[in-house]
């Protein structure tokens, strides 16, 4: 390997990178945009629920229950409840009726209203209802004929949710990762297009050579980026080598996905539509990672869901290398496969 | 067989089963220039291949300034220059950046890069992108960047197809100029005019062989035939062409019978081109 011609071809491939004003403005842009997101996202998760509650009456039961994960606020009428609820000042709004505690006595089923907004999850809906059911067999005496006993496996997050903007951490850095693997196969595509290579062939660089420096180049582009990002948004400041070595290791397999649609582009439109389906399947683990319980056990064909995971699991819940060591020798397989996927393809397309 | 810097010695090369190279053998001396013709699909490019140590042959070795070259491809091709048929210049860079980018490649830290464009003709436009370029302009900085590393063999590759004649003459004066330094040229080309004029050996080339290699001038002795052609005004008044071959115990009664019986308007001697040449040892065409 002669360190000369590498340092040379690195040198040219990253002058040709930046002189292509679609990707270098991609990548300047692109890191001060998911900056930008990133620090305009909420950086704290509020995790009451917000209940409307218009009640001629105050239930003592309901009045307890108050502080518990919910925050009622009392309004004046019925008709204010429903306007707060569509404001989306209350995830759910509840109207008891004057007569109420008349009804409890006489062994009739009050009506209670509960309005919600179109767009609440089924979810929140079911836990009013169940709320409301439970403070109705309070309230009338009758206790559930059952304890309930709650033990947290594992460390307690309860108020210290991930906000979303951490959430979104793995999906911005994978995000920065995965463009620079269109501008490297755009490269690659165009040397081989323009004929480039064949002029690099007859000179003392060898194939290995080649491969070798285009890998840097990807490698260099994709890291540093995402290094640079996860530093500026806080994501290394626990365990900082686990994140870099992740982010290398995910530098290298984007490499090699880059070789990959190198092989299979002629050209930059070429390279963008075979690079934005194989993209679209590696961002999937990141969204699993923003929308939990989206993604079920398929995710983890996909390399990036080890990248993604690590990257989650190491910023946002402090693990180490004793938890996520597995998932880094999985990832160095995906590097390895791709990479050598990846040169097999570039070797039958150029030589 | 001699050693020359460049010898083929039953050199072959086939893609599945068709042959594109059969088994040539041939020298090219240090300091020559030795034109390679022959039609689209003759084996030119697979020679120049296997000669330039991109591809392996399947036979046969080729050996490059005493190197084999399957075996010390880097060594060789540190040694060489070569010029391709199409333009292949990283289009964004200068003209400057493209020569000294490869000049490194060659371990060349010296490169006056504006002196390499003063002799193709692009002083004043070394900074300007490649893109800006007109065809000719880029065919001559392809010449340029083939000479980086001073190399002792070049291979150019129809240097001058399509250019405007200020453009090949540009281009066939540095062939020249690099002969005289001591350089070997191994120049492909379909243009038998330009490899007549250049060449010390032309060698054709046709359906994988070399049919024939020799001087210009030793092969228009051998296979052509030189003649008279002569534009005679008839008693109508109309041109009609005559032509007297030369070289046979017939001709100067020939030429005496023309001026004899014919109003002789123009008279010319006209010698065989290596096109007609190559067509009457192949029965084609170099443009086929």
């Amino acid at each position: 390997m002669n360190w000369r011609i590498i340092r040379a071809l690195v040198a040219k491939d990253l002058s040709l990178f930046f002189k292509n004003r679609f990707f270098a403005i991609v990548t300047v842009i692109g890191l001060i945009f998911y900056i930008v997101i990133y620090f305009v996202m909420p950086k704290s998760v509020n995790e009451n629920l917000e209940i409307g509650l218009y009640a001629p009456v105050m239930l003592p039961a309901l009045e307890q229950m108050q502080g518990e994960g919910l925050e009622i606020e009392r309004v004046e009428s019925e008709d204010m409840l429903k306007e707060g609820v569509i404001e989306g000042h209350y995830v759910a709004g509840i109207a008891l009726p004057a007569d109420i505690m008349e009804g409890f006595v006489s062994a009739q089923k009050p009506v209670i209203s509960v309005y919600f907004a179109s767009d609440v999850p089924e979810e929140t809906k079911d836990a009013v209802e169940v709320m409301i059911r439970e403070l109705a067999y309070q309230q009338v005496g009758q206790a559930l004929a059952i304890e309930v006993s709650e033990e947290i496996i594992g460390p307690d997050l309860a108020g210290m949710q991930i906000p979303p903007r951490d959430r979104m951490r793995p999906l911005l850095a994978i995000m920065l990762i995965m463009v620079e693997t269109l501008g490297l196969a755009n490269l690659i595509s165009e040397e081989i297009e323009r004929r480039t290579i064949n002029a690099l062939l007859v000179t003392p660089v060898s194939v290995k050579e080649l491969f070798f420096a285009k890998g840097i180049t990807g490698v260099s582009l994709a890291f540093i980026q995402s290094a640079l990002f996860m530093a500026i948004v806080g994501g290394i400041n626990h365990e900082p080598l686990i994140i870099l070595v992740t982010l290398l290791l995910g530098a290298i397999l984007v490499t090699g996905v880059g070789f990959i649609i190198a092989s299979l582009g002629r050209g930059f439109m070429s390279v963008l539509i075979w690079g934005m389906p194989i993209l679209i399947i590696l961002f999937i683990p990141a969204f699993g990672v923003m929308v939990p319980g989206a993604a079920t056990g398929w995710v983890k064909a996909i390399p990036s869901y080890y990248l993604v995971d690590t990257v989650h699991r190491v910023a946002n819940f402090g693990a180490g290398w004793g938890n996520i060591w597995l998932n880094l020798v999985v990832l160095v397989g995906f590097d390895l496969a791709l990479a050598w996927i990846g040169i097999m393809a570039l070797r039958r397309r150029t030589l | 067989m001699t050693q020359g810097t460049i010898v083929a010695e039953r050199l072959m090369y086939s893609y599945g089963n068709l042959i594109a190279v059969d088994g040539i053998s041939f020298n090219v001396a240090e300091g020559e220039i030795l034109g390679f013709l022959g039609p689209n699909g003759a084996g030119k490019t697979t020679t120049v291949k296997m000669l330039t140590g991109q591809l392996k042959p399947k036979g046969g070795k080729a050996t490059l300034l005493g190197m084999d070259v399957a075996k010390n491809v880097d060594k060789v091709q540190g040694d060489i220059g070569v010029c391709f048929e199409v333009t292949n210049l990283y289009e964004q860079m200068s003209a400057v950046e493209n020569l000294r980018f490869f000049a490194r490649l060659f371990g060349v830290h010296s490169l006056d890069a504006e002196a390499l464009l003063v002799r193709v003709d692009l002083a004043g436009r070394g900074k300007d992108r490649v893109a800006t370029y007109s065809k000719g302009m880029k065919q001559r900085l392809m010449v340029a960047r083939s000479l980086v590393n001073r190399p002792r063999v070049i291979f150019l590759d129809e240097p001058t197809a399509g250019l405007d004649p200020t453009s090949s003459e540009s281009i066939r004066n540095i062939i020249l100029e690099e002969r005289e330094r001591g350089a070997t040229v191994f120049l492909t080309t379909h243009d038998m005019l330009e490899a007549d004029k250049l060449s010390d050996r032309v060698a054709f080339m046709n359906q994988g062989k070399i049919v024939a290699l020799d001087t210009p001038h030793n092969l228009k002795q051998q296979y052509g035939k030189r003649a008279l052609k002569a534009k005679v005004s008839t008693e109508s008044g109309k041109l009609e062409d005559r032509e007297v071959i030369l070289d046979t115990p017939e001709t100067p009664e020939a030429i005496h019978e023309l001026f004899a019986q014919e109003k002789v308007v123009t008279i010319h001697s006209e010698e065989a081109t290596l096109e007609d040449i190559f067509i009457s040892i192949t029965g084609r065409g170099l443009q086929e």
